[in-house]
């Protein structure tokens, strides 16, 4: 599936209701997708909360940024900056200390969605992969319960990024279970 | 024979009866825990480690007190009031004007006993100054209308007790007058790890003279320490059981429950 293809389906899963979504994409094209996205999310007024386990929030606000995206309803949960030493000073993101603080994550999206203009709100995982380096199979099932069910009560319409090549068939049956929609496999 | 009532719902509540008034703490995640708060004159143990959170757990709990309204009073056995009020300033969720109003009041025992004239070289009390500590607090509570206390520790105050019997005698005589008067108390419990196993107290009489007991604790995970807090008892409400994280956020601590996976499998819990 191209990009835009899967643009187009997260939006048709959106308005068909779905809260969890899990969204493959390919190592090749993986952050340029990821943003993508996020851009077309953020050009429906949608309001945001992007969750980075892979690379720090400064990136990525780049990125968005030369992407033209609107970025001023969009906050940023960031667990790589702290971890790698990189600058933790950003009014718009929650830096969380330690990959392996999985519940904070939860904690921050309920901080962060009060802080949000927007009715209808999005939550971009980017990426279950990333997670996996530090937390063992069982400790990230459970994570991804818990995040899942815990969106599908707020009713917050959360993508779930995985990298296709990363996914071992264990991880891709747990998401299957858990998400309203596979997208991108 | 009368014929039995087949249409009144079977009540699904496994404790039914009434709920008793609430002291809401407004620490996110800790009401919704206890039901609803803690019953309105219960003394709870907030017993825990190093670093574990104990002062910014209690503390929060009286600023959100105070910024209702209530009058809050906390007793610094273990450092100078200067020194806590300098800590307070540092936490989004305090606010000066609550110690200025007399919302918040921080008292040293070290003055207290001072005034009564309590301090003994030998650092134990006797029977007589027992007695005029608990009036002392008693005066406070009623004088100010204190209506929230937190005694940070109770522990520095029981090294000061010549027996376990003068310890228990000392909590149950603290926690009747406070229960008259309708405050709800935190007495903080400075406790160790033993062969990964956790004490409520030092002297393990405190917790049985309590009303409730919160255990806070360090849990190590993959070389981070995450701090825990767990609900062990609470006279008079219906309340989980289960292992929380606590942690601190811009707007103050919040609880949430702790991944069932992520907290044991060789990781102690100290």
């Amino acid at each position: 599936m191209s990009i835009a293809d899967i643009a187009k389906s997260v939006i048709k899963s959106i308005n068909d209701g779905d809260t969890l979504a899990t969204v493959t994409l390919p190592a090749s094209n993986f952050h340029e997708g990821t943003v993508k996205l996020a851009t077309v999310l953020l050009g429906k007024k949608l309001g945001g909360i992007y969750i980075t386990t892979s690379r720090p929030s400064s990136h990525i606000i780049t990125e968005l940024e030369e992407a033209k995206a609107n970025l001023s309803d969009l906050y940023f949960v960031d667990l790589v900056s702290m971890t790698v030493g990189g600058n933790t000073d950003d009014a718009r993101t929650l830096f969380i200390e330690s990959p392996t603080m999985l519940e904070s994550i939860l904690l921050n999206i309920t901080l962060l969605e009060r802080r949000l203009k927007s009715k209808r709100i999005f939550v971009i995982f980017d990426s279950i992969n990333g997670l996996s380096i530090y937390s063992t199979p069982m400790v990230l099932k459970e994570f991804i319960n818990v995040l899942g069910n815990s969106m599908r009560i707020k009713s917050i319409y959360t993508m779930l990024m995985t990298v296709e090549e990363q996914t071992d068939d264990d991880l891709a049956a747990a998401l299957e279970l858990l998400s309203d929609t596979m997208i991108g496999t | 024979m009368a014929k039995k009532d087949v249409t009144k719902p079977i009540s699904l509540d496994p404790r039914g009866g009434r709920p008793r008034e609430k002291c809401v703490t407004g620490i996110e995640g800790i009401d919704r825990i206890l039901n609803g708060g803690i019953p309105v004159g219960n003394i709870v143990l907030l017993a825990g480690t190093v670093g574990s959170g104990k002062t910014t757990l209690a503390m929060e709990f009286l600023i959100n007190g105070a910024k209702g309204g209530e009058t809050c009073c906390y007793i610094s056995v273990t450092e100078p009031s200067s020194k806590m009020l300098s800590n307070l300033q540092t936490y989004g969720f305090f606010d000066d004007s609550l110690v200025k109003e007399g919302k918040l009041n921080i008292f040293d025992l070290t003055v207290i006993n001072d005034r009564l004239g309590v301090e003994r070289l030998d650092g134990t009390y006797t029977a007589k100054d027992m007695e005029a500590l608990l009036g002392a607090f008693e005066d406070i509570v009623d004088e100010l209308g204190v209506t929230r206390l937190v005694i940070d520790s109770i522990t520095a105050v029981c090294y000061q007790l010549p027996d376990k019997g003068s310890i228990r005698n000392f909590i149950f005589r603290l926690s009747q007058f406070l229960s008259t008067f309708g405050c709800t108390t935190m007495l903080i419990s400075e406790t160790i790890v033993d062969s990964n196993v956790q004490t409520y107290s030092i002297f393990g009489v405190e917790e049985a003279v309590a009303d409730g007991v919160f255990l806070m604790g360090n849990i190590v995970r993959q070389g981070d320490l995450l701090r825990s807090l767990q609900v062990i008892k609470m006279r008079g409400a219906k309340h989980s059981r289960a292992r929380h994280l606590i942690e601190l956020t811009p707007v103050g601590l919040a609880v949430i429950p702790l991944l069932k996976w992520g907290q044991d499998g060789g990781q102690a819990f100290t």
